[in-house]
């Protein structure tokens, strides 16, 4: 059996190795003719391939001090290849593929598995069994991940090129999932590459022999021997590591913060994320974004952030390249996404990559897993409120998987066992569904299937039901033309739609409705044509559909008239291309441009207005009709991307970005949160796209062999034709949004300072930042003056923020999280007077946004409690438990004010208040 | 009984998790200068138009609201034509009963005593319909009311009520005494009643009601206001006069605004609050904040009366908290009790088991609890039936 098993796993080896795989097992052996003395070892091999049409694999720096003497006539190759062999360190193998394999004896591993090979088929010269009873031990160990000292040789020798290329995915060893972000590289002279979100890396190095070397996240890091001739494959399996007592040796992306291109932007792995302690003990990814430098939101329990002074609307979220319209559930006490199904989260917030677009401020894209192509396995949590649960697997294995992921709440039944009364009255549940499928059609084609549904039902009155749902799918088609280029074709739909019924009074019964519908085809094309230039081009359409209303009578007494806000569709288009391109080893360039454009299409209503003065009911001038597909309103402009490194020394560096983006999309929302009542409205004709203006510069350094991260980042951002409300905005059911929305212009700039160790015992992240965002609304030819024309702080204007993440682990079964956050209370317009209309004491506000509210801080703390670690038990699970806001400091959530009887009172509200200990079972097997 | 545990743990965890805080919140006194222009009521068409010129104040001014006085007010119309309003103390001004066109557009100005000059826009008269009816209802443990009205040319579309409630009620303890100069003496019929009594008040809250998604310019049912089932308004009989206007959708969106600000805030959907412009401007500095929103209408007003009797049978209506007391004459004079007038006396103590024809002592409580009109008058309102 065992010697079964060796030569099997030997078997695997030799094809993982890129050799050309495929030995038939005949074999000829030409005869050959020649006069070969003092001839050069290259020469001899030409003129034998020459002779006999068999290709020829040998290590140039290995036998080029090799000479030949030798006098042939009609003699077998093989007895020929012996004798010119002899005295020399030099084996050979010859296989049915007419090839001919020269190694050195020296490096013996070269020769073994071709002599392996060659044992099916033919008399070698080397005793196989000895060589692999020497090696397997060390194999062995190694399991299935492929061997750290076997050498990989890559391509056709002989071959004349200077430069070759490998390329290959680079996969999980125990799931097959593709791993993003590992970091390929060789030392001298220093030349690396990251994977991409298919775990694929292309990578052009000289031809001759290297040490490859493979970190990432969470990772044993691992390098590979190869031996490049030219253009080949080389994929890479990757154990995960396994916690340890020990100093763990992940190095995560090691030296990326200095010598990666990308600035802006942070990858959060999941496991990350899981450390971080949540209110309901839930891991929020949303939550932890939040607690990156740059990154705000308005308040507690709401997970619209605000990424550099931009508003919540102007984030793209992808899940797997859809868009999702609303991230989170129960008022956004939950972020959307189970955390079981995620692999990794991106965040863009400046230097955004030219395949993106469509919204100013960032990109968040969320991956999920492939799931486990090797064995079925699962994972869940059972926690207060929630509890989820994960199933994947392969259905054909090594090629198929399948993910599948749930996620409910029971708080609908924990709402009912409370006394009080308004909370037996309410509902609130959401659930939300993943699936996945990942199918590699071959080794060139890998098709992805997403599906995605969320759904929220909460009620908080008696009569009022709230409900929303996110809706996505998406297919993707990865083809690779060859190692040097490859492309990715996605189509996408997402949904989001929400309803509000009430039914308290017969008369007033109704249901206001509203949905969004985008579908989106993208084609992104990935070309490395040298190791200084990396090519993005592609091109992506999206067609979007909106219904911005409809309240339509809900029971047959209602008197509610049937009111629809007309729908409108437009299509968005955009063709990018970028270069990355290294000049040097020290400075490397990425330039980008991406050309958007939008159509607001017809059929649809639009209301014109007397040009030069605000736009209102009174100053409607007209109506003109648009027929189907007629464009309403085109507008389009180029983005500009931009961004530079250089490194100043091995371990710092200094990058700079610019970059432009245009958002053709707008939510409309009057309240300080973001609800699930907020709207999306199209561009049109009175609606103009946002546009924004990035600059970004940042100094990154890394200390102690790269282990602590440092880096400093400032930037300076303008924004045109944001919407910012006028008072007393009506948002719902309005047929002309345009007159109650002010057209506003925006800056804002800031400096983010952040220490990051990612390994260790102790690791986490600290960040401060100093930002402010400024908004103006003074054009008074389209809406009323806000604040006199003069700049004001925005809603989420903090300008301090401080943020700690700390990670410590006892043992390999204990482990305690301690976070820390603070920041600037935001701005808040205050009553500054009061006066009697009449009979009632009333209040009069300052100017907008005028004074702030009491700073925010929160301590939390969770303990992490793994069961034992056998490698064979039914399931592996751990405890979680956890403090949120251990001070009990009662953050200010709102703060308002009320005129009750004669008294202004000022309230403040704080959502959680008192220190929030959670439980959470997770279990996985 | 186990599982009777956990529900209650769970049910904790739950409140804890769920209930919000609602805490004071005070900030730093807000200094400024904030003696801003506040311009109350409106233009009646058909009738005396009154406008009430007053100051804001600081938040924490305790003084009663600074009137400004001797400024010249007048209506003007587009066409030119002007009507002096005269001023009649306390920053109110009043003109005579007038006659507008409904077709006109009409606008306030406004000159102070010390020359700074403020006019509204001029705006359209609204005509104001009837009010249908005003109804009421006793649910959940409180009388509701509400009122009714439609526009058979659904032209009015936007309405604002503003009511005032009287009721009558009454002293906790009826007397038959009174304290003159050291004695205690029997009323007569030339003292004053000080057992019923009538008090009125005036509505705090903006009330507004559009039927703008409607098929038909009717309100039907808008709720007023809600008295609780122990309130001493419907302890004996209450009255409300209901005041309607019609308004502008400009008017309503300041109104609707001003309530946003000061009536809704603060829960988690509710908008941020917003700057309030009226259509009154500074005419010498266009940056001065002014405060009101002048609107040119008819104004249309319905009253109705619940009585007691008239409500659920099972009710417990208010009951007055009094206690009362007895003083004797043995050991202290009425002089000493009743002179500061803070008590008064209620009846008589005579001694046990006929012990005697003069009384030997006075039982007694607080004057708010013998004398009703210390909180309204003992006037009844011509109105009152």
């Amino acid at each position: 059996m065992a010697p079964f098993y060796r030569n099997l796993f030997l078997l695997v080896l030799f094809f993982s190795s890129a050799i050309v795989a495929g030995f038939a097992q005949q074999a000829t052996d030409p005869l050959v003719t020649g006069n070969y003395s003092n001839a050069a070892f290259s020469h001899f091999v030409k003129d034998l391939e020459a002779q006999t049409k068999f290709t020829f694999y040998y290590d140039v720096a290995v036998t080029d001090s090799v000479t030949i003497d030798i006098q042939a006539t009609a003699q077998p190759l093989s007895q020929v290849l012996t004798q010119a062999l002899q005295g020399t360190e030099l084996r050979f193998a010859i296989s049915d593929q007419k090839q001919v394999f020269i190694t050195s004896e020296k490096q013996i591993l070269t020769s073994l598995p071709d002599n392996f090979f060659n044992n099916g088929s033919r008399g070698t010269e080397t005793d196989n069994t000895q060589l692999a009873e020497l090696y397997l031990p060390q194999l062995n160990k190694k399991k299935k991940t492929g061997s750290e000292i076997k050498l990989y040789e890559i391509g056709n020798a002989g071959s004349n090129q200077a430069k070759a290329n490998l390329a290959g995915t680079i996969r999980d060893s125990n799931t097959g999932e593709p791993i993003i972000g590992a970091y390929v590289y060789i030392e001298s002279p220093t030349i690396g590459t990251a994977s991409d979100q298919y775990g694929y890396y292309s990578i052009t190095l000289p031809v001759g022999r290297h040490e490859l070397k493979i970190r990432g996240v969470g990772l044993k890091n691992s390098k590979r021997q190869v031996l490049l001739h030219s253009d080949g494959k080389l994929d890479i399996e990757m154990e995960e590591d396994v916690r340890s007592l020990k100093e763990v040796l992940v190095e995560a992306e090691k030296d990326k913060n200095v010598s990666g291109l990308q600035m802006g932007m942070e990858r959060l792995d999941i496991r990350t994320i899981k450390q971080v302690p949540t209110a309901f003990g839930e891991t929020d990814i949303l939550r932890v974004v939040l607690t990156l430098p740059g990154v705000k939101s308005v308040g507690e329990g709401s997970t619209g952030m605000n990424v550099r002074g931009g508003s919540t609307d102007q984030n793209l979220i992808l899940l797997n390249d859809a868009v999702i319209y609303n991230p989170s559930h129960l008022f956004g006490f939950f972020s959307a996404f189970n955390p079981d199904v995620l692999k990794s989260v991106e965040l863009y917030k400046s230097a955004v990559p030219a395949r993106y677009g469509g919204r100013l401020s960032s990109v968040l894209e969320v991956t999920t897993r492939e799931g486990n192509k090797k064995q079925f396995s699962g994972a869940g949590g059972i926690g207060l409120l929630t509890s989820r649960l994960t199933l994947e697997g392969p259905i054909i294995k090594d090629k198929t998987s399948f993910l599948l992921g749930g996620r409910t709440t029971y708080s609908d039944w924990v709402l009912k066992q409370l006394p009080n009364k308004s909370f037996k009255n309410s509902e609130a549940s959401f659930y939300d569904i993943n699936a996945h499928i990942s199918h590699e059609i071959d080794s060139k084609n890998s098709v992805y299937f997403t599906g995605y549904l969320s759904k929220d039902r909460f009620k908080l009155d008696a009569d009022t039901l709230y409900r929303f749902k996110n809706q996505n799918a998406s297919i993707k088609w990865k083809h690779n033309f060859h190692n040097k280029l490859y492309s990715v074709v996605t189509g996408t739909h997402s949904h989001y739609s929400y309803d509000i019924s009430n039914e308290g009074n017969a008369v007033n019964a109704s249901t206001l409705a509203f949905g969004i519908n985008q579908s989106n085809l993208q084609v992104d094309l990935n070309y490395f044509p040298n190791e200084k230039h990396t090519v993005d081009f592609g091109a992506s359409s999206i067609f979007y559909q909106s219904s911005p209303g409809s309240l339509t009578p809900h029971s047959p007494e209602s008197l509610i008239k049937t009111d629809i806000v007309q729908k409108e569709k437009a299509v968005e288009s955009a063709v990018y291309i970028s270069d990355r391109y290294d000049i040097s080893p020290r400075l490397s360039l990425s330039v980008g441009l991406r050309y958007s454009m939008f159509n607001a299409l017809g059929p649809r209503d639009v209301f014109t207005y007397a040009p030069g003065i605000p736009k209102t009911e009174s100053s409607m001038t007209d109506t003109i009709s648009y027929s189907s597909g007629k464009a309403i309103a085109t507008y389009h402009g180029p983005e500009f991307r931009l961004s530079a490194r250089y490194n100043l020394t091995d371990n710092s560096s200094v990058k700079l970005s610019y970059n432009r983006l245009r958002q053709y999309v707008h939510m409309l929302s009057n309240t300080a949160s973001m609800s699930p009542t907020d709207t999306w409205k199209l561009s049109d004709g009175n609606i103009k796209p946002q546009v924004g203006d990035q600059v970004a510069i940042g100094y990154y350094r890394n200390f102690r062999a790269n282990t602590i991260e440092f880096s400093a980042e400032t930037y300076y951002k303008w924004m045109q034709d944001f919407l910012d409300y006028r008072s007393g905005a009506s948002i719902i059911m309005n047929h002309h949004i345009e007159t109650d929305v002010a057209n506003a212009e925006g800056k804002a700039y800031g400096l983010e300072l952040m220490v990051k160790k990612a390994t260790g015992k102790l690791n986490g992240w600290m960040s401060y930042t100093y930002s402010r965002t400024l908004v103006r609304v003074n054009d008074p030819s389209t809406s009323e003056i806000i604040n006199r024309g003069e700049y004001y702080p925005g809603n989420y204007d903090k300008p301090h923020d401080f943020t700690l993440i700390s990670n410590y682990r006892f043992s390999q079964r204990f482990s305690t999280s301690l976070n820390f956050t603070y920041s600037t209370g935001r701005p808040i317009t205050l009553p500054i007077a009061k006066y009697y209309d009449g009979t009632t004491q009333r209040i009069l506000y300052s100017d907008r946004n005028q004074y702030r509210i009491p700073d925010y801080y929160r301590v939390d703390f969770a303990m992490n409690i793994e069961g034992n670690h056998k490698m064979k038990k039914l399931a592996h699970s751990s405890w979680t438990v956890a403090v949120y806001n251990l001070t009990g400091r009662k953050n200010p959530y709102s703060i308002y004010f009320k005129s009750d009887k004669n008294t202004i009172r000022g309230y403040k509200m704080s959502i959680f208040g008192q220190p929030i200990p959670t439980v959470t079972y997770n279990f996985k097997f | 009984m186990k599982f009777l545990n956990w529900n209650k743990t769970i049910g904790w965890l739950m409140m804890l998790l769920v209930s919000s805080c609602v805490e004071p919140y005070s900030p730093e006194v807000l200094e400024g200068p904030n003696s801003y222009l506040v311009v109350n009521g409106f233009i009646n068409t058909n009738g005396p138009t009154t406008v009430q010129l007053i100051r804001t104040q600081n938040l924490k001014d305790e003084t009663p609201p600074p009137a400004e006085i001797n400024a010249i007010v007048q209506i003007e119309s587009e066409e030119g034509e002007n009507y002096r309003l005269w001023g009649t103390g306390n920053g109110n001004y009043t003109s005579s009963n007038l006659e507008l066109n409904p077709a006109s557009k009409y606008r306030l100005y406004i000159r102070t005593a010390i020359g700074k000059e403020y006019a509204s826009e001029y705006v359209t008269v609204k005509r104001t319909p009837a009010i249908d009816e005003i109804t009421w209802e006793p649910i959940d443990d409180e009388v509701q009311v509400y009122v009714n009205t439609h526009d058979p040319n659904n032209d009015t579309r936007y309405y604002r009520w503003e009511f005032e409630e009287t009721w009558h009620y009454r002293a906790a303890f009826g007397t038959g005494l009174k304290y003159v100069n050291g004695k205690i003496e029997l009323r007569d019929r030339n003292d004053p009643d000080i057992y019923n009594c009538w008090t009125s008040d005036n509505s705090t809250t903006i009330e507004l009601g559009t039927s703008i998604r409607l098929t038909q310019d009717v309100i039907s049912n808008y709720k007023l206001t809600a008295i609780p089932y122990d309130s001493e308004k419907i302890a004996i009989k209450y009255s409300i006069l209901v005041k309607q206007y019609a308004l502008t959708r400009e008017a309503y969106a300041y109104w609707e605004t001003l309530k946003k600000n000061t009536e809704n805030i603060g829960t988690l959907f509710d908008p941020l609050p917003s700057q309030l412009t009226g259509n009154i401007k500074s005419l010498s500095d266009p940056n001065e904040p002014v405060i009101g929103y002048v609107t040119a209408s008819t104004m249309q007003q319905k009253r109705i009366f619940i009585g007691y009797e008239e409500l659920p049978r099972e009710w417990k209506t208010f009951i007055p908290r009094c206690s009362i007391d007895t003083m004797l004459l043995a050991i202290s004079t009425p002089r000493e009790y009743f002179e500061g007038g803070y008590v008064m006396p209620v009846y008589e103590v005579y001694p046990p088991e006929g012990g005697g024809m003069f009384p030997i002592g006075y039982s007694y409580a607080t004057v708010d609890c013998v004398d009703c009109r210390t909180r309204g008058t003992n006037v009844k309102p011509d109105f009152w039936e």
